[in-house]
């Protein structure tokens, strides 16, 4: 089984803030955890900020009790769309969307979902849990998103807040995992504060209330976010299977010295 | 929506085996089950209708034996031909990876015993592995049997006694080049060994290189007062109504007193409304000791041998009872059971010897375990 992954805990402004929820999450456990910039649409135009680099969020990060080595954290950008046209810029190719590690959308509108489930390049569809579902969800494109790899977010922290709210995440949460039969369902958090985070067995116990079952709640909170993360690290390669990496360039000292025939050529 | 209704009612999967005998039966497998139990991490005892606890019992809980903790020690010293001669092949070596979890990291453990010839001396290494390490490290293993659909987890079981492993084989070299040169994996790790015989070099000379540190099973000692205990009847292991009480009545409730819960259902008492099972007496006082540790399993029969000593002279008590707690991540439960972390890690067992030394065996396991023997 892999460790635990935490995948969405927001990227506050306030750094000290964002640090003391980073601590909280390695001291409960998480191996990994996903700092995750939210992009609304619905505001005026906005453009795609730059992940915040983890080293100069934190100078050192924090270690996981137990073990020796420290927290992973990779970045996450979560695109809240609620019209087609918002989808344009997962396909524009020099935008600063490359540099995320993992890219999330919350469709808003049962169309949207349909597209995003069949043709958007992305590892995460966000489940709405602070209201009552707009539309239903339908097997085909479910079905369509499990085969290509893509995975369904349900959030617990507004259930913690509020208990509309815990109504609702507990009701949509139900409806999904009828209608997927709990495959490829990850269950993370939204947190702003370090209170408002669960350890990773309260997290896999919460699962089963949303019918998942023990095996799949677990992996709900391990081997599912290893997936993600892989599934992520994919869209930079071709297929998978080949990347590419820029190789440093030698410092050309002796360049006067040789005549160009001689010059020594960069190795493939 | 009844599905996960129902599931929400069930509990996690858990076993409970029970078995009877007596102490001095000759085809009693009391000493084979202590032995095949290899990582000991609790061992407690309690004496009932007894406040004083007699010299001999007291003499073998304080001589547990020390274990030693030694701190990023490569894998492959522990495949090295030294090692094995000087400790493998002349007496019990016991070894658990410390700090690691069984559902998250790597886990590596070297069990001593062999579960067809118990007196000859073995070393089985065993590994516990994620996906990645295990095709990176290039070792021959078998999926977790309870990794579901899809493999997370491999268990790769090395023999460091076998003929085919001395310094000259292929097997050996491939070995040693996995876990030295292809995937170096380091580990803190609790060792033990228990030899009888000359003292040659011991753990601490042969690992003075790393930190090794020597450290005593921590003892603790306690006087339950006004105790309400089942009554039990040792040829009833179900229990008769009104007359004695089930062997799984008698495991919840030493459950309860070991998680000191109070036992008589006050009605402003949140924490539990755990009954004590009926028939019970009430007992004036109880001696209960705990020892925390890394403990050998030979040191267990000794203290099991004491106990049923223990009632070579008329004593008050009917009955005495010995737990035994397991690792929660140890990647074996008995002999090479497989054992998972699923909520929790449980695998222990526990003894209940009485007068007439009959005794009841109870193996209890939790989720993700192969069952007992």
């Amino acid at each position: 089984m892999a460790g635990f992954a935490e995948l969405n805990l927001l990227a506050l402004a306030d750094r000290k803030a964002l640090r003391a929820v980073l601590e909280a999450a390695a001291r409960l456990g998480y191996s990994t955890v996903a700092i995750n910039h939210v992009i609304d649409f619905k505001e005026k135009k906005q453009e795609i900020p730059k992940p915040i680099s983890p080293s100069e969020l934190l100078p050192s990060l924090p270690i996981i009790p137990g073990k020796l080595k420290p927290i992973k954290i990779v970045t996450r950008l979560t695109l809240v769309v609620s019209d087609p046209s918002h989808c344009n810029v997962l396909r524009a190719t020099s935008s600063n969307i490359r540099l995320y590690d993992i890219i999330a959308v919350f469709p808003k509108t049962e169309k949207l979902f349909h597209v995003a489930c069949t043709n958007l390049d992305v590892d995460l569809i966000c489940i709405s849990v602070t209201e009552k579902l707009p539309f239903y969800f339908r097997r085909p494109p479910v079905n369509m998103a499990i085969d290509r790899g893509i995975y369904f977010e349900v959030l617990y922290t507004p259930a913690i807040k509020d208990s509309t709210m815990r109504r609702y995440t507990i009701s949509n949460a139900l409806s999904l995992v009828q209608i997927c039969k709990g495959k490829n369902v990850i269950i993370s958090s939204a947190a702003e504060r370090p209170l408002e985070l669960r350890g990773p067995y309260d997290v896999a116990n919460l699962g089963l209330l949303f019918g998942l079952s023990e095996s799949d709640a677990k992996a709900a909170v391990s081997t599912n976010c290893r997936a993600i993360l892989l599934h992520g690290e994919t869209r930079k390669t071709a297929c998978g299977v080949v990347y590419t990496m820029k190789k440093p360039q030698p410092v050309e000292e002796e360049e006067e010295t040789l005549p160009a025939c001689k010059r020594a050529k960069t190795q493939v | 929506m009844s599905a996960p209704l129902r599931r929400l009612r069930e509990t996690p999967r858990h076993l409970l085996v029970c078995e009877r005998s007596h102490v001095r039966h000759e085809r009693s497998r009391h000493a084979a089950r202590v032995r095949g139990h290899a990582y000991n991490c609790r061992v407690s005892f309690l004496i009932p209708e007894c406040g004083v606890l007699p010299e001999p019992l007291k003499s073998v809980t304080t001589d547990m034996g020390e274990y030693y903790l030694v701190k990023n020690l490569p894998l492959h010293e522990l495949v090295a031909q030294e090692f094995i001669s000087a400790f493998v092949k002349t007496g019990s070596c016991y070894a658990l990876s410390y700090n690691t979890r069984i559902d998250q990291d790597n886990t590596a453990a070297l069990l001593p015993t062999d579960c067809h010839s118990p007196l000859k001396h073995i070393g089985k290494l065993i590994l516990s592995v994620d996906k990645d390490t295990y095709e990176e490290l290039g070792l021959q293993g078998r999926p977790s049997r309870y990794s579901g659909k899809k493999i997370m987890r491999y268990i790769i079981t090395i023999d460091l006694t076998d003929s085919a492993f001395h310094s000259d084989s292929k097997k050996y070299k491939r070995v040693l080049w996995a876990l030295r040169d292809k995937k170096p994996l380091e580990f803190d790790f609790l060792l033990s060994w228990h030899h009888t015989g000359a003292d040659g070099s011991t753990l601490m000379s042969y690992f003075s290189k790393h930190q090794i540190q020597a450290h005593q099973p921590k003892i603790t000692f306690s006087t339950l007062r006004n105790l309400q205990c089942p009554v039990l009847c040792s040829n009833e292991l179900q229990g008769k109504p009104e007359e004695s009480c089930s062997a799984q009545e008698l495991f919840e409730w030493l459950g309860a007193v070991f998680s000191n819960v109070e036992l008589d259902n006050k009605s402003f008492s949140f924490v539990s409304t755990y009954c004590c099972p009926e028939p019970s007496t009430m007992m004036d006082q109880a001696y209960l000791c705990t020892i925390t540790g890394f403990i050998l399993p030979e040191k267990i029969i000794q203290l099991l041998d004491q106990l049923c000593a223990y009632f070579d002279d008329p004593k008050l008590a009917q009955w005495v009872t010995l737990t035994v707690h397991g690792f929660a991540d140890s990647p074996v439960s008995w002999r090479e059971n497989e054992h998972g972390f699923q909520k929790g890690g449980e695998n222990l067992y526990n003894f209940v010897v009485f007068r007439s030394l009959d005794y009841w065996l109870q193996m209890a396991v939790g989720a993700n375990d192969d069952c007992p023997p």
